[in-house]
């Protein structure tokens, strides 16, 4: 069959997708160098100044804030996550398929909805307090809600299953012979987790972090939802620009600059994708 | 809150303006799944067989909406319809949301292709099947579990979606979850639970078929491979 035949259907969704998607992220770029005028509009033009506010001190720790948090949430994720995976994937036998999907339809339940679940669970009257009180464990509950462990918390509980996904595929693509062979040569299970089945699904924990942290860095749902002020994300940030500051221009900017800090992990995922799909093709 | 009872449910349904919210996610989600369908298809299609220059190009065009975090995938298309003067309205998120979709789509009915060889189809062909009759009548029927489970999916993405809504809608008649959003800032309800079920059901079930469907295709598991592979897994 000729090449050239198969290269048609590549050009209706390649050309929506740069009009659609490509073009404007450089729209993205090229107004983050823009201003506002008198009249409020955002106008474009080649003025760096968005860069440097960006970098002041009142909007840098907030950046550094949601790489932290979205960090955390990455580590947080991989010790509930890795757990569950593994004991699906290698305990759960016939009921794998069900035990997964057991996981996957509650993910489903829109995000909105399961965070505002947590405020009801969180909140000073929440809940949890309400509990805590009647118990007489405390007088007057215990502050939850407004800290940064409620926002991670709802980060992790929204992208938890980004992790399992993954790291559930890689477990499953190992062969139960190898642990059978560590454990014949090491001995101790803990060393034949630790060089074993580990290396083995190193790809799997790789793509989940990644999965889990590019969408948490740019969350704002958590941070409006179960926290205050002062645990500000850059999503929330961005979206004030665009909604309630109506600076686009700066908005863009830090989009651009949040972007920046999350290159090298989108470089490095958007790699080992292509080779796999690569792979895959032949 | 004293007992149960469905008041709030009839109290949704009574307020015509989540009525309409709830009918424009679902028409958002309905054209979603459509178009996204198709394109996503195409691509699929088009890269695996494809031997163009620039189809590495396109695989990478293709991969990044799926790792660029969705606040910047909603102002990117916040900025290009107003910057073609495009009123915000439910066709504006509905754009929105096919450009998101494509990736999922091809990322799932590639996996499926990948696995098929052209034996049968070049059969067709020798057979006197023209080219278009052998991608109809072989290749389509073929992919058709990971195409009807990539719409499915796309469906339940698209009625779900907040953030790309959020920053393409229009005054109007807005999506539920921007409903939601403004519901909960404006002070808790019972309104919004019942709200949250109503979506759950509809997402449940897309999703539910999406994982079923494949199976009732005679292959064990590839439902779950299916969104291991949407996820990127």
């Amino acid at each position: 069959m000729r090449a050239d035949y198969w290269t048609r259907f590549l050009i209706p969704p390649g050309v929506w997708l740069l009009a659609l998607f490509a073009f404007p992220l450089m729209l993205v770029l090229a107004l983050s160098l823009g201003y506002v005028d008198d009249l409020g509009r955002a106008v474009y033009g080649t003025d760096w100044s968005n860069y440097a506010e960006a970098f002041n001190p009142t909007y840098l720790p907030v950046l550094i804030r949601s790489v932290g948090y979205a960090a955390a949430t990455v580590a947080l994720c991989l010790l509930i996550g890795y757990p569950i995976a593994y004991y699906i994937a290698r305990f759960g036998g016939r009921y794998r398929y069900a035990l997964i999907a057991a996981l996957v339809v509650p993910f489903f339940v829109n995000y909105l909805v399961r965070t505002y679940a947590w405020v009801a669970l969180l909140s000073d009257e929440g809940l949890v307090n309400n509990f805590l009180v009647n118990l007489g464990l405390t007088d007057r509950g215990i502050q939850m809600i407004n800290t940064p462990w409620a926002v991670i918390g709802g980060l992790t509980y929204g992208y938890l299953i980004f992790m399992i996904l993954p790291v559930y595929a890689s477990l499953e693509r190992m062969s139960p012979s190898v642990i059978e062979a560590g454990k014949d040569l090491y001995g101790r299970p803990f060393r034949t987790f630790l060089h074993v089945t580990l290396p083995q699904t190193k790809q799997g924990i790789l793509a989940g972090s990644v999965l889990v942290f590019l969408p948490a860095v740019g969350d704002f749902v958590s941070a409006q939802l179960l926290g205050g002020p002062d645990t500000y994300m850059v999503g929330n940030l961005i979206q004030d620009q665009f909604f309630a500051a109506n600076n686009w221009p700066f908005g863009a900017a830090l989009t651009v600059v949040m972007m920046l800090f999350l290159s090298i992990w989108m470089i490095g995922y958007l790699r080992s994708a292509s080779r796999d799909a690569r792979g895959a093709a032949i | 809150m004293d007992g149960l009872s469905l008041q709030w449910y009839q109290e949704f349904f009574n307020d015509s303006a989540l009525r309409d919210s709830l009918f424009a996610s679902l028409e958002i989600a309905t054209v979603t799944m459509i178009v996204g369908t198709i394109l996503g298809t195409m691509l699929a299609i088009g890269l695996v067989r494809s031997r163009a220059k620039w189809s590495p190009g396109a695989n990478i065009l293709m991969l990044v909406p799926l790792v660029v975090p969705e606040i910047v995938a909603g102002i990117s298309a916040l900025l290009i319809f107003s910057q073609v003067g495009l009123t915000l309205s439910i066709w504006t998120v509905v754009l929105a949301h096919i450009t998101f979709s494509i990736s999922y789509v091809t990322v799932v009915v590639r996996a499926r292709l990948a696995s098929m060889g052209t034996e049968t189809e070049e059969a067709a062909m020798d057979l006197g099947a023209t080219r278009w009759g052998s991608v109809r009548l072989v290749l389509l029927p073929g992919l058709w579990p990971a195409i009807v489970a990539a719409g499915l999916l796309t469906f339940a993405l698209s009625f779900d979606d907040f953030v790309l809504s959020f920053f393409t809608t229009g005054e109007d008649v807005q999506p539920l979850p921007v409903r939601i959003w403004s519901a909960i800032r404006f002070g808790p309800s019972p309104t919004i639970n019942a709200i949250g079920t109503l979506m759950m059901v509809v997402s449940i079930s897309a999703i539910g078929l999406a994982l079923l469907i494949p199976r009732l295709f005679g292959r064990r598991e590839s439902g779950v491979k299916v969104l291991t592979a949407a996820e990127g897994g």
